[in-house]
């Protein structure tokens, strides 16, 4: 059993391998002003919203790649080594932009997001 | 060759060492986020390798970060009932959110002196980590920087959003769901769950708009600062 869904993960991780060329392939030939990335999940989500992709189909893949994505970006992060100097003149201050950003952005968002709920709230939606 | 083959196993066991570790201990300073870029760092350095026969092993690893963006459209569909439900709600409060990132971010990075490159890469760091990498690249941003700001920000918004949260008493499901969604991508959508499964949908719902806006307007606003 656990064999089988190795082999059905396995063969649903190359799904969106090949999906993924696929779609970088027809951004480059059309030359399309958006990531391959993003026409990849406009087009998958199509597929499923239109039933011709069932998620079972794609879930034990899907789930395997969005668990693990961290470890796909492990290579990126360090290569933050070669950018020494700027690590230790301007760390500080890129820490304090990403701060006080994050907080703006957390307010921004969430105090709109239940202004917006309470309003609905009163009209008798959800809480 | 045997060093490519030696770094990319390194790399897969300082992750799953490190995701034990945090089961173990479930502390924010634990968290995988930080221990494994931070462990192979040190290693990288103490060894004295070139980051190119790193990244020659492990680099493979980066291959499969396009094939897990467009895994994100199955995220998409299970939560598009949220996203059909509340439309209005969330993509207004999301909006102005992921817009408030791209501003904000420009605006200190300017107040700060940080060169353009630097502003551009810290921009789109408020969406998730393949996306807010890709729009770097096309704005003039360093992918790299780009990636570990957002990881910054995901390790950041876990320590501060419960505060947010509290300080502010912000207790719609949808509130704390656009809250940690959209300033803080798939960190914020984990820390969403704690507060129960209808706020985490919202959160992950509030990360997928947030990319779009963020693919939509950073090259846009980043412009105007030019």
């Amino acid at each position: 059993m656990r064999v089988k869904v190795l082999f059905a993960t396995v063969a649903q991780v190359i799904f969106f391998i090949l999906l993924s060329q696929g779609a970088d392939a027809v951004v480059r030939w059309l030359n399309l002003p958006i990531p391959g990335t993003i026409l990849g999940i406009l087009v998958l989500f199509a597929l499923l919203e239109l039933k011709v992709i069932r998620l079972d189909w794609i879930e034990l893949g899907s789930k395997w790649l969005l668990a693990e994505m961290l470890l796909f970006f492990i290579p990126a992060t360090v290569g933050i080594i070669n950018y020494k100097s700027l690590v230790v003149h301007q760390g500080l201050s890129i820490a304090l932009v990403i701060l006080l950003s994050t907080l703006a952005v957390m307010l921004c968002a969430g105090l709109t997001g239940q202004w917006l709920s309470a309003r609905q709230g009163e009209g008798g939606g959800r809480s | 060759m045997i060093a490519s083959v030696f770094w990319l196993a390194c790399t897969v066991a300082v992750y799953l060492l490190s995701k034990r570790l945090y089961r173990r201990f479930p502390r924010i300073c634990l968290t995988p986020l930080i221990v494994t870029p931070a462990i192979l760092i040190v290693a990288i350095l103490v060894l004295d390798v070139p980051y190119d026969t790193y990244e020659g092993g492990a680099g493979f690893l980066s291959d499969l970060v396009a094939p897990a963006t467009i895994a994100l459209a199955v995220t998409l569909y299970k939560h598009i009932s949220e996203m059909k439900r509340d439309a209005f709600a969330i993509v207004i409060s999301v909006g102005l959110g992921a817009v408030a990132a791209i501003v904000t971010t420009i605006a200190l990075s300017r107040l700060f002196g940080l060169q353009a490159s630097i502003v551009d890469s810290l921009a789109p760091r408020s969406a998730t980590t393949p996306i807010a990498m890709s729009i770097s690249s096309r704005i003039g941003g360093l992918p790299t920087i780009t990636a570990v700001a957002t990881l910054v920000t995901g390790v950041m918004s876990m320590v501060m959003g419960p505060l947010v949260v509290k300080a502010f008493r912000i207790r719609s499901p949808l509130a704390r769901g656009v809250l940690f969604g959209t300033s803080s991508h798939s960190s914020g959508v984990s820390k969403a769950l704690e507060y129960g499964a209808s706020t985490g949908s919202i959160a992950a719902v509030a990360m997928m708009v947030t990319a779009f806006v963020t693919l939509t307007f950073a090259p846009w606003i980043a412009s105007w600062f030019q």
